[in-house]
């Protein structure tokens, strides 16, 4: 299926191919990362492409795809083993060409903070045009004109380790557009940022290609690849698709063996297609599916549903955060507050979620959960454990309730994955049944133990590295789970394995708190919600309770699930559907009774 | 209560955008006025030398409107190793033949001299530190290293590659919080899983011992960041012209002359008074 696909493809390129000058040119591409006294890796295996210039190219594949090292070949960061690399007709292998390869060809990379290289935001954003040689006034107008496309223009003297991971993006996208580039290849750009700092990026995706620039994004976010004309998809170090978005998402089957998933929006309309058939086929967008969205084919009669009241759960308080306060660097002229009037409840055994855009908070609320920080005002009460008395024997509420970070990179401190999940049993003194705990653990996130046990820590992906570091608390027994971003940055594929690990720890029992920018991983998986807004709480109780305040959210940055949206816009045209769901399938069930009725 | 803030203890590498007098003068003159006091305060022979210098210091971390506590604080990690040279050197001063001991414990035996030079040597490391901090918290990175490229131009005609190393040191400094922040981040991920890092008790050698699995996984990580981030540079084209120019354009004006040669001055009084 997917070669006649591929046929059709190459048909339509060609047709688009012949109107303008190709920018990038890549011919029969092979390369392999050298491997010290190993076997080098062979990431790209004859890679053609053409990109014209002005295209809009989203490039997606499962992690490991070899994205990312195809991305470097653009700007002659690495040089093709085999074969040939073209920018406007310059071959990276000359490298008297670099120069204007790599002015023309910019590039915001994967993890943010390692791009700024000055101490200060808007000397870092000036480091590209001074390499350039440009005049002073030059500069300084570019400086001001990236500062306020990203809007960064109040943090422009701040040092790049004080801002947040999504402020640090948008400082390295500032970084690249003040070379004004032809093209700017976007690596996951948005992986970390909330909703509104990625609506912000993918406007200016689309304005930078309205301009006539040409953009290529690598996303996991398949939202993403719709907005682009053009999708190009790699398996295991090769083109596997390259076609339209509609083309290349109407066949999910074919995406699924590739790792990758249909958008959110796709894989809605097509379970409520199942009920509604007169839904359009196709659906990629989550407005147009909102906007398509049919009324009731009859009267519907209006059920009392509103009058019942979601059950409320009487509350065991078993981790209960009250009014917590934290200033970061306090009495220096560095301090800034993190948090600052914190209400928290989750209870045992349930799935806490925490919500809140970058810099509201979340990782500072989670250190306090697991006592690598005490609380400066407010109390903090896990489980057993009262953090604000200062006998607590902290280790004991560490390994009560074990903190997974946000970038795996810091937690791995093994060379061997093995040795690495073993580090906290270790600790604890097991001998004989430490085989057997690291097995079990690295089979709960879906790590094969033989293949990986003796793997080096530092060449796993990102997805890799991530299931590591949860494996490697899971080994600590804790009783609590406390997830940092658990899913940010992963594939469609490693991010519902990852969803199904935790669904699995709850159902032994662990309480779990997340955070995440995601809705919809909150939406599926969380009985009670916490919205942190810039260190405070603005919302805290059941999850259906939280959500039911669609319009404060958005008035946050924040937005409800897609199937939140779909119901409210549902009930709006006469369906008899409750006021808040948060599952697909609870509206699937809710359409069906609906129709049933009637017939009945 | 701040087991975990190590930034806090990183005072040389942190420029603190406060916008003082000594904030706007031109690079170049603060560069020569810290370099003549840094100069100055290490060779000056004698207590009263180096007591004026301290002053200079303080005063001029005063006009800079950096918090004095704030600017101590960095005195605290060097400390204990201070302390242990200042303790060698009360033993192995050198001291006229004449002198007398002033106490005697076996064959330990200390003399005034020694003492002397002890204590100099702990207000001299001091001041020093103080003065370095003082360069970090007003002279931003790119403003020294632009100053320092426009003081090193007329070297490259001599073949020096001015460029290069002023590249190296600004990504030095740029590595110092990040250092921090890193060996911060690994101490929490060991710490959450059963480390002994911040718990509130251990003696100094258990503090001690801690530190050791932090440095493998520091070099670690800070080696794919230095690979990382010399690519971005890479990417960013360093080094793809030879005139690098910059954002900021230097006029040395009457009060940048006027700051030189009151440093001039005070770096002088500091050496007649250690004469």
């Amino acid at each position: 299926m997917i070669r006649g696909f591929r046929v059709t493809v190459r048909v339509c390129v060609k047709i688009t191919g012949r109107m303008t000058k190709a920018l990038i040119e890549i011919e029969n591409l092979w390369y392999s990362h050298p491997v010290r006294g190993g076997e080098a890796i062979s990431a790209l295996k004859g890679i053609n492409l053409r990109i014209e210039e002005g295209e809009y190219v989203a490039l997606i594949g499962a992690n490991g795809s070899g994205k990312t090292t195809l991305a470097r070949h653009l700007n002659a960061l690495l040089l093709p083993d085999q074969g040939m690399v073209k920018i406007n007709g310059m071959d990276t292998r000359e490298e008297r060409f670099h120069p204007q390869i790599r002015s023309m060809v910019g590039m915001v990379f994967q993890s943010p903070e390692d791009q700024l290289v000055a101490a200060i935001l808007e000397e870092d954003i000036a480091f590209g045009p001074e390499n350039l040689g440009l005049p002073p006034a030059e500069i300084r107008q570019r400086v001001e004109e990236a500062l306020e496309i990203t809007g960064l223009k109040e943090y422009r003297q701040r040092p790049p380790h004080l801002l947040s991971a999504g402020q640090m993006q948008r400082a390295a996208l500032a970084g690249v557009l003040a070379m004004r580039p032809r093209c700017v290849i976007f690596d996951e750009t948005t992986a970390m940022l909330d909703p509104a700092g990625r609506h912000m990026v993918r406007r200016l995706m689309r304005r930078l290609h309205e301009e006539g620039l040409t953009v290529i994004v690598i996303s996991h976010f398949m939202r993403e690849a719709v907005a682009a004309q053009r999708v190009v998809v790699l398996s295991k170090g090769e083109i596997a698709l390259d076609s339209t978005p509609q083309e290349v998402f109407s066949h999910p089957a074919d995406l699924w063996s590739l790792g990758l998933d249909l958008p959110l929006a796709g894989r809605l309309a097509i379970q409520l297609r199942e009920v509604l058939p007169s839904l359009p086929p196709n659906l990629l967008r989550s407005n147009d599916l909102i906007a398509a969205l049919p009324p009731p084919p009859f009267n519907v009669r209006v059920s009392g549903l509103d009058e019942e009241t979601p059950p409320v759960a009487p509350q065991n308080g078993f981790i209960h955060v009250d009014r917590l306060g934290h200033t970061y660097l306090a009495d220096t002229p560095l301090a800034y507050p993190a948090l600052e009037d914190v209400h928290l409840h989750a209870d045992e055994g349930k799935v806490h979620g925490l919500i809140g855009s970058t810099g509201s908070g979340k990782s500072t609320l989670l250190q306090h959960l697991n006592g690598l920080l005490l609380p400066q005002t407010g109390k903090v009460t896990v489980g057993p454990f009262d953090l604000n008395d200062p006998k607590t024997d902290l280790k004991a509420v560490r390994q009560f309730a074990g903190l997974v970070f946000q970038n795996p990179d810091y937690q791995l401190f093994e060379q061997f994955v093995g040795d690495e999940i073993a580090y906290a049993p270790r600790l604890r003194g097991e001998r004989e049944t430490l085989r057997q705990t690291v097995q079990l653990a690295m089979e709960m996130v879906g790590l094969d133990f033989e293949t990986f046990k003796d793997r080096l820590t530092f060449t796993l992906s990102g997805g890799e590295r991530r299931k590591v570091a949860l494996a490697s608390l899971i080994a600590m027994h804790p009783q609590v789970l406390l997830l940092d971003e658990p899913t940010a940055g992963l594939d469609p594929r490693s991010r519902n394995e990852t969803l199904r690990s935790l669904e699995k720890l709850r159902q032994q029992g662990l309480t779990l708190v997340h955070s995440s920018h995601h809705m919809e991983d909150i939406a599926e998986l969380s009985d009670s919600l916490t919205v942190l807004h810039k260190g405070r709480t603005l919302l805290d109780g059941a999850a259906e309770e939280v959500y039911s305040n669609v319009s404060l959210l958005e008035e946050h940055g924040l937005e409800a699930p897609l199937v939140t949206r779909a119901a409210v816009r549902l009930r709006e045209l006469g369906w008899d559907i409750p006021r808040c769901i948060l599952r697909i399938g609870d509206l699937v069930g809710h359409l069906r009774r609906n129709l049933e009725a009637h017939h009945a | 209560m701040h087991n975990f803030e190590f930034l806090r203890m990183v005072n040389i590498g942190q420029y603190l955008p406060l916008n003082s007098i000594l904030h706007r003068l031109d690079a170049r003159a603060r560069i020569v006025m810290y370099l003549l006091i840094l100069m100055a305060a290490t060779f000056t022979a004698q207590p009263g030398g180096l007591l004026f210098a301290l002053l200079v210091v303080l005063v001029l971390l005063r006009i800079g409107r950096i918090p004095l506590s704030f600017a101590l604080r960095g005195l605290l990690p060097p400390l204990p190793f201070l302390l242990i040279l200042a303790v060698l050197q009360v033993f192995v001063s050198i001291r006229p033949p004449s002198a007398l001991p002033l106490f005697e414990f076996g064959i330990f035996k200390i003399y005034a001299s020694g003492l002397v030079s002890a204590g100099m040597l702990l207000l001299r490391f001091c001041v020093l530190i103080l003065a370095l901090s003082l360069s970090s918290f007003t002279l931003s990175t790119s403003e020294m290293i632009h100053g320092l490229e426009s003081l090193l131009a007329p070297f490259s005609r001599f073949g020096l590659p001015v460029h290069d190393l002023v590249m190296v040191l600004q990504v030095t400094i740029r590595f110092i919080p990040f250092l921090a922040i890193a060996a911060e981040r690994i101490a929490k991920a060991q710490a959450s899983r059963g480390a002994e890092w911040g718990v509130r008790k251990g003696n100094v050698f258990q503090r001690v011992r801690q530190v050791i699995p932090l440095i493998v996984p520091l070099f670690l990580t800070s080696l794919r960041r230095a690979e990382t981030m010399a690519l971005a540079m890479d990417a960013r084209a360093y080094g793809s012209t030879r005139r690098r120019t910059s954002m900021y354009t230097m006029h040395f004006a009457w009060k940048d002359a006027a700051a030189l040669l009151l440093g001039a001055g005070c770096a002088a009084v500091i050496l007649i008074l250690g004469v």
